[in-house]
């Protein structure tokens, strides 16, 4: 970004490292299963994001992977959503 | 008077049977014995052989009437008188210019000690030619008595007549001389030994320096020549042999002295002046060895010494008294020493009983002697350590022989007291001593048992200091900045340089692992020993635990949670100041941390450090395909701005310490780069989305005048700042907050960078709570010309990205200011201990006290910082 003016003093940007947090687009802050915050981990998992994401229902209650896995796991033969009670 | 001491002895039955003749007979006889005996025992009877015959006649009259006790009680006292009004005084005589021992002590010692010796020698040889003299007349009457022994067989063995009276007679000798002794004259003999032992210790030590040039220890030494009877047979150089001559013939002369000391009475006065003489020579030989040097080892120097100097002194000299083996009360208390093969006499003779006790006293107080010594400079040695490693060692070995260790943790404590824990000494410097103390000592104490004892005051001290966990998290992780005080060891962090002690000890214990179990126990067995006193019995019963520097530093806090959640705060700072992504220290960091502290302790920074690996691929992937587009789509970006300038830390802010967020308007171009960066990042990784920190991160910024050019790293809020100065030159402070969307009071303070830097000037507007900025437009007055590259890095404390523990921590107990402020109110003073135990008691919900003792005394040091409370003697009150 440089930019001249009258006092010839030339101002230049050349880094910029800014500091930035993700979060996930979910409407609520914690999963259902587990109560653990979204953007923190599932008790299963141990790094929070890609590692452990969120997986959302066709009722569109958000849980984390790790937990419906295992809460569907143990819901043989029919899994519903553990919030809603929809499939 | 003679007739008197007749009709004493005498029974009157025996008077009355005596005839006048008889009776005559005997006065003449005893009158003329007591003149001849007066004649002899003075000494100046010309004709001895003739006088001798008549006073023989008159002995064997005297005994023929039974009058022989008479004759030889007569004869002793006679003797004895001599001894006491002639032979005595004129032996002290000699000694009368001694008679002011304080005086003399500060006059010319050297000239001293040659003239005792002198005198000393001349006074001893004239009192033994007298009582050569005097022996000799009691031979003539042991002589004479022998001859009448025959008519009146009264008395046992001829020899053991002779030894009857010589040992009677020597006992009157020593008494009269005991008697009569001038209270100066022990000191003379000391003087005199003192004298003496230098002189043979010069002579030594030309020998001992020689013997080390010859690679030869003490102890051969010893071996190889120093006995009178192996003299001759050596085939070394002629200056060896003239030292012998001549260290032989001194020990011959103090040999003689000893010799005619000891018959005249003065054994143990004799022994009591040479031993006091060697142990005063040794003292001064261990404060010459050892002196203020730390870096080198003196104990065998100091024991080979003893081998050379004193002890050879001592085996020559009872070599020359005859009585090498049986001198010196055969006591039967063997000494350890006694029959262990260590002895250093090697081919040589056995050492007498008598010379190992000397060697146990001396070696014994040699050790005491450099303990002392040692014990008292133990901070400065402590300052050196590891440098002074060697003075340790030598302590190590004094204290495992004289079993002083509390001399040593009282002596430290004080020192300590007074040196280090004083408002003077920067924590860090604390610190590091805590540190070396636990390294120096361990190899002292490897129970850990007196360091427990020493480290308590400084813990205790350090507790009350508010930058204590900062300090020692800083010493663990950094080895950049702290002040590691260690050769070699610039650059490693204390963590690192533990980690490699435990490696090293590792490796040791696997260089022999067969029968492991038999040699662990062999080593157990000769390794036990009882506790030693000072330790607590509840901290102390487990032997042979290994001293845990980690945790002795731990134990400062109280808890590792606490230094945990201060490094994290610690790395939180570091991560977001980084420009780079590069975290390789901290990840090394992290693993030793994780070794110590585990895993899960260490959960949230390990994700800390992964946000920062993520964020890097992540930021090179978002940045990628957006210059793609840039460069196929939108040529028509009013802005030379590329992503080129942008880089981002994306975190995962649950396991991030508390953040500072604070609004503020960074320039249009660069927030237009922000949110282009989170719509593509979201694009990637939906359902994810970004949330900026925008005061957080650092800007890179070069100032380009005519003459030169500045660069500065510095905070998103002093970039926003002095951006605003490109479109216009002056601003009031009003106007400048509004347009960074800050307080004006946040302004102030950091546009303060810019004016100490000399780019922006400050004056006071029209209203006078009002400033005018403005940019300076050359450095006319700072006479500075050319292009100056330095970097300029804007920190301020004032200025974290991270709220720190302590702010954590007040936060959080602010709640319960009021209830200790009342519970002051109500008992006066409180005990710290007092005040928590208090509180757990109470304050049991909303919210529950749930602080450690550590915790709260660190929260009372702010309140006693603040002035709100006074802390006296341990105690806390209300401040007034
Ligand atoms: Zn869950
Ligand atoms: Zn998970
Ligand atoms: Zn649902």
């Amino acid at each position: 970004m440089r930019c001249f003016q009258e006092l010839k003093i030339l101002f230049v940007i050349y880094r910029w490292h800014a500091v930035v947090s993700w979060t996930w687009d979910a409407h609520d802050e914690t999963c259902g299963i587990c109560r653990m915050a979204f953007d923190g981990c599932c008790p299963y998992y141990k790094l929070p994001g890609d590692d452990c994401p969120l997986i959302w229902g066709a009722c569109n209650h958000a849980f984390h992977l790790h937990c419906i896995m295992k809460w569907v796991n143990s819901q043989i033969p029919q899994a519903h959503c553990p919030m809603c009670r929809r499939e | 008077m003679t007739a008197d001491a007749l009709s004493l002895v005498c029974n009157l039955g025996v008077l009355d049977s005596l005839s006048e003749a008889s009776i005559s007979e005997i006065l003449e006889s005893w009158n003329s014995f007591c003149l001849i005996t007066e004649t002899i025992v003075k000494g100046d009877d010309a004709d001895l052989s003739s006088s001798y015959s008549k006073f023989q006649s008159y002995v064997s009259s005297l005994c023929k009437y039974g009058l022989r006790s008479l004759v030889e009680e007569h004869f002793l006292i006679s003797l004895q008188d001599m001894l006491e009004k002639h032979v005595a005084p004129k032996f002290w005589k000699n000694f009368d210019a001694y008679s002011n021992v304080t005086d003399l002590e500060e006059n010319d010692k050297d000239m001293h000690e040659d003239e005792v010796e002198l005198l000393l020698c001349k006074a001893l040889e004239e009192i033994s030619l007298e009582k050569q003299y005097q022996e000799k007349y009691l031979l003539m009457l042991v002589k004479s008595l022998q001859l009448c022994q025959d008519s009146t067989s009264m008395e046992g063995h001829p020899s053991d007549v002779e030894k009857f009276f010589f040992s009677k007679y020597h006992l009157i000798i020593s008494s009269v001389l005991m008697t009569t002794l001038p209270r100066q004259f022990p000191e003379v003999l000391h003087w005199y030994f003192k004298g003496r032992l230098e002189e043979l210790s010069t002579i030594m030590a030309g020998n001992y320096e020689d013997s080390e040039s010859q690679d030869r220890i003490g102890m051969e030494l010893y071996g190889k020549g120093k006995h009178p009877t192996q003299f001759g047979n050596m085939d070394i150089d002629g200056s060896y042999d003239q030292k012998e001559i001549l260290e032989n013939k001194l020990v011959r002369n103090i040999g003689m002295v000893v010799h005619n000391l000891r018959s005249l009475g003065f054994t143990s006065m004799t022994e009591d002046a040479y031993a006091s003489a060697i142990f005063l020579l040794l003292k001064a030989k261990v404060f010459d060895l050892a002196g203020d040097d730390y870096r080198s080892s003196v104990l065998e120097s100091i024991k080979e010494w003893i081998q050379a100097v004193p002890l050879q002194f001592l085996h020559a000299l009872l070599d020359y008294l005859g009585d090498s083996i049986s001198y010196l009360s055969p006591s039967s208390m063997k000494s350890p020493l006694a029959s262990s093969p260590s002895s250093c006499y090697p081919g040589a003779s056995k050492p007498s009983e008598g010379i190992i006790r000397w060697q146990l006293r001396l070696e014994y107080f040699a050790y005491e002697t450099l303990q002392d010594l040692r014990i008292a400079k133990l901070f400065e040695i402590i300052v050196d350590y590891p440098d002074s490693a060697p003075a340790i060692e030598d302590l190590k070995q004094c204290l495992e022989y004289t079993g002083q260790h509390s001399k040593l943790v009282d002596s430290f404590i004080s020192a300590l007291q007074y040196r280090l824990l004083t408002a003077g000494a920067s924590t860090n410097d604390i610190l590091h001593q805590y540190v070396s103390t636990i390294k120096a000592l361990r190899t002292i104490d490897p129970a850990g048992v007196f360091l427990e004892a020493v480290g308590e005051p400084i813990r205790e001290y350090l507790r009350g200091r508010k930058d204590t966990i900062k300090c020692i998290v800083t010493m663990l992780t950094d080895g950049t900045g702290g002040n590691n005080n260690g050769p070699g060891n610039s650059g490693d962090s204390l963590l690192e340089e533990l980690n490699r002690d435990e490696e090293n000890q590792e490796t040791a214990g696997l260089d022999d692992d067969i029968n492991i179990d038999d040699k662990q126990a062999w080593i157990d067995v000769q390794r036990w020993e009882p506790d030693p006193v000072e330790a607590d019995p509840l901290k102390g019963s487990r032997y042979r635990r290994k001293v845990d520097v980690l945790g002795m530093i731990v134990g400062i806090i109280g808890s590792k949670d606490q230094l945990v959640n201060e490094y994290r705060v610690m790395l939180a700072e570091k991560l977001l100041n980084k420009t780079d992504y590069d975290i390789d220290t901290e990840i090394r960091t992290l693993e030793l941390l994780k070794i110590h502290f585990g895993e899960n302790s260490m959960q949230k920074c390990e994700i800390m450090l992964n946000d920062l690996i993520d964020s890097k691929r992540t930021n090179t992937n978002v940045k990628a395909t957006i210059n793609q587009l840039s460069q196929t789509g939108a040529e028509s970006q009013e802005h030379e701005v590329s992503f080129d300038i942008l880089d981002a830390t994306i975190i995962s802010s649950n396991f991030w310490p508390p953040i500072q967020d604070e609004v503020v308007n960074i320039p249009e171009p660069v927030d237009q780069l922000l949110s282009d960066y989170a719509k593509r990042y979201h694009e990637i990784k939906t359902p994810r989305k970004l949330l900026w920190k925008k005061n957080l991160g650092t800007v890179k910024l070069e100032l380009e005048f005519e003459d030169r050019t500045l660069q500065f790293t510095v905070t998103p809020v002093h970039a926003s700042i002095i951006m605003q100065f490109q479109d216009q030159t002056s601003w009031n402070s009003k106007n400048l907050a509004a347009a960074i969307g800050v307080p004006v009071d946040t302004l102030q303070r950091r546009i303060s960078f810019w004016i100490s830097k000399g780019i922006i000037a400050e004056s006071s507007g029209e209203d006078s709570n009002d400033h005018v900025y403005t940019l300076v437009d050359s450095m006319a007055d700072g006479g500075k010309t050319g292009i100056n590259n330095e970097e300029l890095v804007a920190d301020d404390d004032a200025e974290r990205s991270v709220a720190s523990v302590e702010d954590q921590l007040r936060k959080e107990m602010t709640v319960y200011e009021k209830f200790i402020v009342g519970m002051l109110k109500n008992f006066g003073s409180m005990a710290l201990d007092r005040i928590h135990n208090t509180l757990k008691m109470f304050c049991v919900s909303d919210p529950t006290y749930d602080k450690s003792l550590q915790q709260l005394q660190f929260f009372l040091s702010g309140l006693v910082a603040e002035e709100k409370l006074e802390l006296r003697d341990g105690m806390y009150f209300l401040k007034k």
